[in-house]
This record gives C-alpha cells, sequence and structure tokens, in this order.
C-alpha cells in the first residue's frame, strides 16, 4: 500500500477528532505500529491540534480551578512523606515540632471539603422544598385561574342569552300577565309574571316571589285556553326576575302554575295550585 | 514532565500531577469546548465536569490507543457536543447559514475575544475558503465530518481531504502565531 496516499487520505485527522468508527481506528493503529511514517505524522497532526488549541484559547476562570480541584480533593492520595528525617533526633524538643507538622493540611482539607459538602447537600434539600411549595402554589393558581375562567364563560354565556331575550321582549308585543297566589292556600305571597306575545307565540316567565322546593317536586306552568290547561313548561324558583323562556303559546285566557312532580305532569294537580293570572284583554 | 510519568501520575492520584496536568492543557482543552459552546459559563460547567471526567477515567485511557491530547480532546470534544445537543440549540445553530456563522464570530461575545487578538484570525485567513468552512464546522460548531457531508452534499472524501488539507495549512504556519 501507498503510505503517502494514506496519509493524504485524511483518515488521520479524523482519527484524532474521535470520528473514525472502531474498525478504522483499529486499522489507523495497527498501520501506526507498522510504518514510522504514519506514527510521525500522527505525533505531528496532534502537536499542531494541541498548538492550535493552545494559541486560540484563553484560560478557564480561577474559581473553575477552584471548583475543580475541590471537587478532587478527597480524591488524592495523601502524599509520601519525602523528607528524609533524621533517625536519631539530637535533641528532645524535636518530637513535639514533628507533631504539629503531622497534622498535614490535607486534613484540614479534606475538613473543609466535608463542611461545604454538608452546607451544599443542606442548601439543596432546603431549594428543593422551597422549589417544591412554589410549584404547588402555581398549580394551585392555575386551578384557581381556570375556575375563574370557566366562571367567566358562565357569566358571559348568561349575559348573551339575557340579552337576546331582552332584545326580543323590547322588540316583541308582549303583554304581562301577572299571576298571584292571594287566592289560593299554597303561597299566599307568591307573585309571578308572564310575558306573552300572541303573535310570535312566545312564552317568558319572571318569577317574583315562589317558595323553592324539595327535590322531587317542580313548578309547572299552565296555558289555559279553549281546550283546556296546556303544560308549556317548568318553572324554575330560584332563577328570580331573569326571564325562563316558555314553550309557545298561540292562544290563552289565562296562566296558572302549579306544584307536579319531578319533571311535571300531564294535566295540572289542581289541589296544589300556586298562583293565577288572567290575560287582560 | 515526559507523557509517560503524567500517566503514571494521574493513575496515582498524586495532586502534584493533576496540577501539572492542569497548568499545561486546561487552556488547550478550554479552548476545545469554548469552540463548541459559546456561552462562558455554560463552557465552564462542561470543562469542570470533563477535566474530572478525565482524571477519574484515566484508568481506562489506553495508550495504545492514542496519545494523552488526544484522548483528553476527545472527552472535552464529546462533553460539549453532548451538552449542546442536550440543550437543543444545536439545532438552531446548524440551521444557521454560513454567513449568519462566519458574521456571528464577530458579534458573539466570547468567540471573539480568543479568535481575536492572537492572530488566530491571521492564521485563519491562510486558509482557502473551503477550508476555512471546514474548519468552522468541525472545529467551532461541533459537527462530525460525516454530518457536513450529509447537510452540505459534499462528498465524504471530499470532506476528508478538505480536512486534511486546512489541518496542514494550520500546521504549518501554527508557529508564526
Amino acid at each position: 500500500m501507498n503510505i503517502q496516499d494514506y496519509i493524504e487520505s485524511g483518515k488521520l485527522e479524523l482519527f484524532l477528532l474521535g470520528e473514525l468508527g472502531e474498525r478504522e481506528r483499529e486499522e489507523v493503529l495497527t498501520l501506526a505500529k507498522t510504518y514510522p511514517e504514519i506514527q510521525q505524522e500522527l505525533e505531528a497532526l496532534e502537536e499542531a491540534m494541541f498548538a492550535f488549541d493552545q494559541a486560540t484559547g484563553k484560560n478557564p476562570s480561577q474559581e473553575i480551578k477552584k471548583k475543580i480541584f475541590a471537587s478532587l480533593e478527597d480524591e488524592f492520595k495523601p502524599e509520601q512523606p519525602t523528607s528524609k528525617e533524621s533517625p536519631t533526633p539530637s535533641s528532645g524538643a524535636a518530637p513535639s515540632e514533628t507533631k504539629v507538622v503531622k497534622i498535614s493540611p490535607w486534613k484540614s482539607f479534606a475538613i473543609a471539603a466535608s463542611l461545604v459538602a454538608i452546607l451544599t447537600s443542606a442548601a439543596a434539600i432546603y431549594f428543593a422544598g422551597k422549589f417544591y411549595d412554589t410549584e404547588e402554589k402555581f398549580v394551585a393558581l392555575l386551578q384557581d385561574q381556570q375556575v375563574m375562567a370557566d366562571n367567566l364563560n358562565q357569566v358571559k354565556l348568561q349575559y348573551e342569552e339575557t340579552d337576546s331575550r331582552l332584545d326580543r321582549l323590547v322588540a316583541g308585543e308582549f303583554k304581562r300577565v301577572e299571576m298571584k297566589g292571594e287566592s289560593f292556600p299554597m303561597q299566599k305571597d307568591a307573585k309571578v309574571d308572564v310575558f306573552w306575545d300572541s303573535n310570535a307565540q312566545e312564552v317568558f316567565v319572571a318569577v317574583n316571589r315562589l317558595n323553592s322546593l324539595s327535590a322531587e317536586f317542580d313548578y309547572q306552568l299552565w296555558a289555559i285556553g279553549k281546550d283546556g290547561p296546556v303544560g308549556i313548561g317548568l318553572v324554575n324558583p330560584g332563577e328570580k326576575f331573569t326571564l325562563q323562556q316558555m314553550q309557545a303559546v298561540a292562544e290563552a285566557g289565562a296562566f296558572a302554575i302549579t306544584i307536579e312532580p319531578k319533571g311535571g305532569s300531564k294535566s295540572p294537580t289542581l289541589d296544589k295550585l300556586v298562583v293565577l293570572g288572567e290575560v287582560v284583554a | 514532565m515526559q507523557e509517560e510519568e503524567i500517566i503514571a501520575g494521574l493513575r496515582g492520584q498524586d495532586r502534584k500531577t493533576v496540577e501539572y496536568l492542569y497548568e499545561k492543557y486546561s487552556r488547550a482543552l478550554f479552548a476545545v469546548i469554548c469552540r463548541i459552546i459559546s456561552d462562558q459559563d455554560i463552557a465552564e460547567e462542561v470543562f469542570h465536569d470533563a477535566f474530572i471526567k478525565i482524571t477519574r477515567k484515566i484508568n481506562s485511557y489506553d495508550e495504545s490507543k492514542g496519545r494523552l491530547y488526544t484522548w483528553m480532546a476527545n472527552i472535552c470534544r464529546n462533553s460539549a457536543i453532548d451538552k449542546l445537543r442536550s440543550k437543543e440549540i444545536s439545532q438552531s445553530g446548524k440551521t444557521n447559514t454560513i454567513d449568519d456563522f462566519v458574521y456571528g464570530l464577530e458579534s458573539q461575545s466570547g468567540t471573539q475575544e480568543h479568535v481575536d487578538g492572537i492572530g488566530v484570525r491571521e492564521l485563519m485567513s491562510q486558509l482557502n475558503e473551503d477550508q476555512k468552512f471546514i474548519i468552522e464546522y468541525i472545529y467551532f460548531k461541533g459537527y462530525t465530518h460525516s454530518e457536513i457531508s450529509e447537510e452540505f452534499d459534499i462528498p465524504l472524501g471530499t470532506v476528508k481531504s478538505r480536512v486534511r488539507a486546512a489541518l496542514q495549512v494550520l500546521k504549518k504556519n501554527i508557529d508564526s502565531i
């Protein structure tokens, strides 16, 4: 094989950049052992890369150096005592001195390092706690916000509904029929208004005063015409002073409300008549 | 210190050797990282981790598979590339046009400082356009040669020979700076 061609192929550079696959790496290494030219070229290229890196770089900061050596501190082997101590100390003062020397700096470094480690762990735990607290609050806030957004949506819908009803009420020719409970035993002070446009056949109910019912009963509105009473919807006693739309009615002489089992009945339970109002011609 | 001594000292977890290693190589190794990561703080963080990795993994370093500096530089380079990809900044980086990048060289803080001032600009100016392009992408943006080949539709062989040519020029001129 032609060594020069191999060197020229650019493979050695990629080898140094760590970009060759396992097979090609092995190939370069084997050839470098066999051909000194290739080995030399590799070394020269590495030198050049190092020189290039050295020239283009700047030194990392002192802090990072400190951090690195602090991280490595525990891993260093204690240094071998290099000083050749004189085997026979001539004076008695020596032993106390050697003791002072023996508390070698790595011990205090180790203590300092473990202190730092303990403090760091404590700080980590503290901040982790803070973090979770904050996250919980954040999630709670998000939920609150969602609830508020839902409420707002509901209110908006209600407003639009009311607005359109008001539009129809103003635009149409509605007659107001007052229904009262004075003449019936059920609720003497009950008062509900019906708004009826006989041309458009639209009926709205506005509750003024009406007791609330237990869950198994409903108020039902009746239109009483030539063919007798016709149920035209259930009235919600809770929605006071708003317009509740009922079913269409073309012809009626009076309106009445009775208490019926949940969901309403086909014909009114007359002994539970709550309010009645006649249409004034 | 000879390379063998350094390796032996590192394996013996000798503080003096690690200090020597730091003095001799930190600048160059940090440069390898800074080329790929422009943010100074992140680059230092990567350098911290990579340097510790070097001292800890020295037992898995095999002298017969390449020299010490190459091994260390590859650890730094790979750590930087890993970081870059984990941050998902590489995607935006790689879609930059060459012009953006060359222009970015001038304006990005950090890069300019060490590209300027030491004569590297002059060194780079010795390269022709093709070589400069290759060096910028491999050295400064952390591309592999096959990524360059794919992304810019340059045959793999051409990428290789351009890497070679560029490094030859740098090798010749490195003493002049």
